[in-house]
């Protein structure tokens, strides 16, 4: 019972039972028909929104106002890249990877040097280095649909029992990622920044170098998250990580992290992802038109936010 | 005998409705609101064609290509403000929203300025509305599934973007189709956008509660991304009807190689936009008996065609096609009625 108590008590439980609860709905309606196709499909499909969650988190948990909001034209140039570079060519994977991760970042330096340097808000510095990242998209790609090497197409489709290959290394990832969060100085400088920045300082915390480290981290996120989406989907394209702007950001709120910062967990990023897939899997099976869909999406995210910000409350 | 020639010529000139007024000093901007994915890329590059001929020819005097980045109407509303004030004499343009621009169109409209929209069609009754039929496409998209499935069975069917009128009538015209067919039977229903991405995940996310499916009726850039969502699920392959993008005749290609996969392709070409400076053209040049609105056929690719034409498409492409002045008058022509 206390351990039920415990349990509840983390603030990333809710988006596991909103997940779980949106698919039991689902097998409900098919009557348990494809229950199994349905968990495969969210895997594959919540990774990409868990890698830049990630990275979105970190950068959120640095305190109020901080945001990467360049993410989608990130993931959509980081995508032309890496498909110029391996060309096609499954012995150029690795080089185009390391590319996409490079030009990834590369942008997340940027915007925080917009950031330092110019002192602009991370909102207004993100939000007008992603016009500038989209249009070098529009014209390094020319909105042409460049293809993946055969080989690391299948990659992305690779599976053990019904487990996705890409959505194991990912998770090898987040228990890496929460490692670094809650074990390594640096993400307890992070969670000291977003705390309180001056008291952070004071103790000693290299302020500027774990915001350009945060910055860069997400970044290279992106890009490699845009390396992957063109895999999986077949081909890089200058809108392919446009849903990433809203998603990066509502996994970390449903997820349990603290939008104002200082206090963050990554388990609840798989979750919210999960959640988001399978909401969708829902609607879709149900048959719900495309406005009853969107209204149906965005009030059920607020229910889910105001269940976990509720118990945040209590506690 | 001569009196006849002169008559006869005269004739011809009134039939075929040319040069009742000179064009070579008017000068037509061209307004687009986007240019990040392949079709609209594909539409910039046939417009670019036609009318660098076009100036050459001294049929007009420029030709001009605005283009806003960012999709939003209240930049674009700015833009045709300064075309207005630069002086053009005729403005195409592909328009960011139906309605919300009409107040820039009257404007220009009043300063008598020909606008003639395409593809994103603005509700100003001023302005000219190149139109696609797309409810006929829709339709026959049940009409060729019924060849290629004489048994019927369960279809699928990805709409485009929501509230678009586009996506009303092909979805409309699929209805109507399979209305004709009983044996068809429509199980599923998901929004790709247009989009290969959206449609890709939209299909992965319904397919495992989906009964056997034995076609796809879309609308255009989502074919490819279906027949990845139905390989990744190790489902078999259905029918997907096509819409004129590279990677999707390529994939035709590639399957028809493998086992004499068949289906149809179908689309608005991009070069639709030739059209529209055509009509345009056609404007300034005095006709006053162009409808405001005009139907003008889609692009399609059958079994036997489709190979020929996909060498022609770039990488990564869409088919498109450029249309000519004659095939404006044309077009002009079978609407008037």
């Amino acid at each position: 019972m206390a351990s039920l108590r415990t349990m509840l008590a983390k603030p990333w439980i809710w988006s596991f039972i909103g997940a779980f609860v949106v698919w039991l709905a689902t097998i409900a309606f098919t009557g348990g028909y494809g229950a199994g196709g349905m968990i495969t499909a969210a895997l594959s499909l919540a990774v990409f929104t868990v890698i830049v969650g990630v990275g979105q988190m970190f950068v959120i948990t640095l305190g109020p106002g901080n945001v990467d909001l360049s993410l989608p034209a990130n993931i959509g140039l980081a995508s032309a890249v890496a498909m110029k570079v391996m060309d096609g060519n499954d012995a150029m994977i690795a080089v185009g990877l390391i590319a996409a991760l490079g030009c990834g970042a590369a942008i997340g330096a940027a915007n925080y040097l917009l950031i330092w340097a110019l002192r602009i808000p991370p909102i207004i510095a993100t939000l007008s280095a992603s016009f500038i990242i989209q249009s070098i998209d529009i014209s390094y790609g020319r909105g042409l649909q460049i293809k993946p090497p055969p080989g690391f197409a299948d990659f992305t489709n690779w599976q053990i029992l019904g487990i996705p290959v890409l959505a194991l290394l990912t998770v090898v990832f987040t228990v890496g990622a929460a490692t670094a969060l809650q074990r390594m100085i640096y993400g307890r400088s992070v969670l000291a920044i977003g705390q309180n920045i001056r008291a952070a300082w004071l103790a000693g915390v290299n302020v500027g170098r774990v915001r350009f480290l945060t910055y860069t981290l997400c970044g290279a996120l992106g890009g490699i998250d845009g390396a992957l989406l063109a895999g999986y989907f077949r081909g890089a394209n200058v809108d392919i990580g446009n849903e990433y702007l809203l998603a990066s950001i509502a996994v970390v709120v449903i997820g349990g992290t603290s939008v104002a910062g200082g206090k963050a967990n990554v388990p609840g990023v798989w979750g919210a992802g999960l959640f988001l897939v399978l909401l969708l899997t829902m609607l879709n099976t149900f048959g719900v038109s495309a406005g009853v869909r969107l209204v149906l999406t965005g009030l059920i995210i607020v229910g889910v936010i105001t269940a976990a910000g509720g118990e945040k409350a209590v506690r | 005998m001569k009196k006849l020639l002169v008559l006869s010529a005269l004739a011809a000139m009134l039939a075929s409705g040319t040069a009742l007024a000179d064009t070579s000093g008017k000068k037509i901007a061209f307004s687009n609101n986007y240019a990040g994915n392949s079709w609209r890329q594909a539409m910039l590059d046939s417009y670019g064609i036609v009318t660098k001929k076009a100036v050459e020819d001294k049929v007009v005097a420029a030709a001009d290509v605005f283009t806003t980045a960012d999709k939003e109407v209240p930049t674009q509303a700015a833009q045709v403000q300064n075309l207005i004030l630069q002086g053009y004499d005729a403005i195409v343009i592909n328009a960011a929203s139906p309605d919300a621009l009409n107040g820039a169109i009257k404007q220009a409209c009043d300063a008598g300025i020909v606008v003639v929209s395409f593809d994103g069609t603005v509700t100003e009754p001023c302005a000219y509305r190149v139109v696609v039929d797309f409810k006929d496409m829709g339709k026959q998209e049940v009409e060729q599934m019924a060849k290629f499935q004489p048994k019927g069975g369960n279809l699928l069917e990805i709409r485009g973007l929501a509230g678009t009128s586009i996506d009303d009538a092909i979805h409309a015209g699929i209805l109507e189709g399979v209305a004709a067919h009983p044996e068809f039977k429509i199980v599923g229903s998901v929004t790709g956008d247009w989009d290969q991405t959206t449609a890709q995940k939209a299909v992965a996310t319904i397919l495992p509660s989906l009964p056997d499916v034995v076609g796809i009726v879309d609308q255009g850039g989502d074919g490819y991304g279906a027949a990845q969502a139905f390989a990744a699920a190790g489902k078999p392959r259905p029918t997907i009807i096509m819409g004129n993008r590279q990677d999707e005749l390529k994939w035709w290609k590639e399957q028809k190689e493998k086992d004499g996969y068949k289906t149809w392709s179908a689309s608005i070409a991009p070069g639709v936009s030739t059209l529209a400076f055509w009509v345009a053209q056609q404007v300034l040049d005095g006709r006053t008996d162009i409808p405001h609105d005009l139907l003008v056929p889609y692009l399609a690719f059958t079994q036997d065609d489709f190979e020929a034409a996909l060498p022609k498409i770039k990488e990564g492409g869409v088919a498109t096609h450029e249309y000519t002045q004659e095939d404006a008058i044309g077009a002009i022509k079978a609407n008037i009625k």
